[in-house]
């Protein structure tokens, strides 16, 4: 089943003596992830939602197998985070500001190294370059060493190359960031081509308005647990504005009301 | 091992597509090397010269007849001015502001003197501070030893000599040249050696690893379905080729200096003493050295959170292996001990010298090679569990 299975994974970080004072707390530990779980299906994209801090990065850093959680574990497409990391780095396109492009390299030669890394044979990796180099416009630049291109152009060849070998399972944290209004368009229909695809897609992002029109799934992270989730129909229902940023402002009220119980 | 040469090219790749690096790993280490020591050595050569072409000025006094014309058939580049008791100061002045080079004074009675058998007192005066009476002084010195022995021969026949050496001895000197030159390459390359694999490695292993950290390159890399050992592996070959491209320039430019640093002496010293066998050994010792290094410096590298925290880190292990390298470098000599050949680097520099010198013993190239290929193994594993932690890769 090509399913994304997060499952009660709690993750800690030791705080630092500098970190200490940035929290304000003398707690030694900070919980970073709180026995978290969630499905995502094929054919659907999750979005995770949650103000900064609340856990949504540990969570997908977990999932692209980047760090391991403390407890619990997640299932992609049948394969654990824990025992076959790399069976799961095969699976998954993951997009995040936490993964940078070396420099001196251009577009189109990272992405024949990366595919190359994923296993393609270089044919392959040329008729994909040719698909998403034109669908993103990096045609322009594909040539253009990284360490020249601007932030927007930058994120458009990394998003491509997350994408080299055509993972099923599709995890963007803030894909929109720095992206002009069209490319943006652009990268939001991808997602959702690649939904109707039958892939299963993550979507982290802090615009509300593109959950409302995007995602089928929801789910709301605030200091590493999750609050709610729920179809986006759902989540709706369940509060009589019916809409999505009043339920995200209360369920961050509630939260700071229960003492961040 | 496909995703290992992936990584390689693309990590070979990247210094050689760069032109800035090209010169600083490759070209300037040989350019830099070649360009001080024959600046070095046309410096000793020139000074050697300007002595040898100097016209000496030698005040002399009562100087007798047999020893001037002795000294007129020396051919010897000088102006000779007649001494006067009375400007006596002014000469000794003359010569301390480095004027005159030497004063030479015969007693007015030398020739009595000698006749009688009485001790005559030959007074010289000169500036050792002045590199001109220095060196006029030596050369009248070993004058007037000969006519000294001349005068004695005169006076008591071969009585004289009491003995003699080596006269009619062709044997005296039993050297075998090549090896003798080979003393001398092994004096001085193996810490050579060891410094320029080592300066290499330093120049590209912190950015290839350190700063991939810093830059947040790493966990690109890190979320393909690579192993980790893969990466590491990749990374360690293609950094050692770099670094051997950087020591080969530097052995280039310290090859192709020697002849200036050496025309003050006047020697002659090639490497045509070697057999290609010695070449292929010396080869694949350092092929296992540059690995070590290399590995050194790739677990540092990984370790450090920035470029900057890895030189740092790496400087003191540098140092420790010029100390190994100069430990060697007065004897010569490699080390008879077989668990010198397990310590890594100095293992290294301790078989670098038996083959310079033409004493490779089978066990100790054997041991060294194995062992370091040990080394480099288990830096291997330390890379990859490096890479497996999260706390290691991530921590800012």
């Amino acid at each position: 089943m090509q399913t994304l299975e997060v499952k009660n994974i709690v993750k800690t970080f030791k705080l630092s003596k500098k970190q200490q004072k940035l929290e304000k707390t003398k707690e030694k530990l900070k919980v970073a992830v709180n026995d978290l779980s969630f499905t995502a299906y094929p054919g659907e994209i999750f979005g995770l939602l949650g103000p900064n801090g609340a856990g949504k990065t540990t969570c997908l850093r977990a999932i692209s197998t980047l760090i391991k959680p403390d407890s619990g574990d997640i299932i992609v497409g049948g394969s654990s985070v824990v025992k076959d990391s790399m069976d799961v780095r095969g699976k998954i396109g993951f997009l995040t500001s936490e993964l940078k492009l070396e420099d001196h390299f251009t577009p189109s030669y990272l992405f024949t190294y990366f595919g190359k890394l994923h296993g393609i044979d270089e044919e392959l990796i040329e008729e994909r370059k040719t698909v998403l180099f034109s669908r993103f416009g990096i045609d322009n630049f594909r040539e253009v060493k990284v360490g020249d291109l601007s932030t927007g152009m930058k994120q458009k060849a990394s998003i491509a190359i997350s994408l080299v070998h055509n993972p099923e399972f599709v995890i963007f944290d803030e894909p929109t960031n720095g992206l002009d209004v069209l490319t943006a368009r652009s990268v939001t229909d991808y997602l959702v081509e690649l939904k109707n695809e039958g892939k299963t897609v993550i979507l982290s992002t802090h615009i509300l308005s593109v959950v409302d029109k995007l995602c089928d799934k929801v789910g709301i992270i605030i200091n590493g647990k999750m609050k709610i989730c729920d179809t986006l129909e759902n989540v709706k229902k369940s509060h009589p504005s019916n809409d999505l940023e009043e339920i995200f402002f209360d369920l961050i009220e509630e939260d700071e009301l229960g003492g961040n119980a | 091992m496909k995703n290992i040469a992936t990584v390689f090219r693309k990590e070979f790749y990247r210094v050689v597509s760069d032109k800035r690096l090209i010169f600083t790993t490759i070209l300037l280490p040989g350019l830099a090397i070649y360009l001080m020591y024959s600046f070095l050595g046309g410096a000793i050569g020139n000074e050697f010269e300007d002595i040898q072409s100097h016209e000496m000025i030698v005040y002399v006094g009562n100087v007798p007849d047999d020893f001037s014309d002795y000294l007129d058939t020396l051919d010897l580049n000088v102006i000779y001015t007649d001494y006067v008791a009375s400007e006596h100061d002014e000469i000794l002045d003359l010569i301390l502001i480095g004027e005159v080079d030497l004063l030479l004074r015969f007693p007015t009675t030398f020739d009595s003197d000698i006749d009688g058998g009485i001790l005559s007192d030959v007074l010289t005066y000169y500036n050792p501070g002045e590199k001109y009476s220095e060196f006029s002084y030596g050369v009248y010195m070993t004058e007037l030893n000969t006519y000294r022995q001349s005068v004695a021969y005169d006076r008591y026949g071969e009585a004289f000599y009491v003995f003699t050496t080596d006269i009619n001895n062709d044997e005296h000197i039993i050297i075998d040249e090549d090896k003798a030159i080979g003393q001398g390459f092994a004096m001085l390359l193996p810490m050579l050696i060891i410094m320029f694999l080592f300066s290499g490695a330093m120049s590209i292993g912190p950015d290839s690893i350190a700063g991939e950290k810093e830059r947040g390159t790493i966990a690109t890399l890190l979320v393909t379905p690579v192993k980790r050992s893969e990466i590491a592996i990749g990374k360690v070959l293609s950094l050692s080729v770099i670094s051997l491209f950087s020591a080969s320039s530097s052995f280039v430019g310290i090859i192709l200096s020697l002849p200036k640093l050496l025309q003050g002496a006047g020697e002659e010293i090639s490497m045509n003493i070697y057999s290609m066998g010695d070449f292929v050994m010396l080869f694949t010792v350092l092929l296992a050295t540059v690995l070590v290094i290399v590995g050194i410096i790739s677990i540092i590298s990984a370790y450090a959170k920035t470029i900057k925290e890895a030189s740092m880190l790496i400087l003191p292990f540098y140092f420790l292996s010029i100390v190994m390298g100069m430990s060697t470098m007065f004897s010569g000599e490699a080390h008879s001990n077989i668990f010198i050949y397990l310590v890594p680097l100095y293992n290294s520099i301790n078989i670098i010298i038996s083959i310079l010198t033409f004493e490779v013993v089978a066990t100790q190239y054997i041991l060294t090679i194995v062992s370091s290929l040990v080394y480099v193994v288990i830096f291997i594993i330390i890379l990859n569990r490096l890479f497996e932690s999260e706390k290691i890769m991530f921590s800012k």
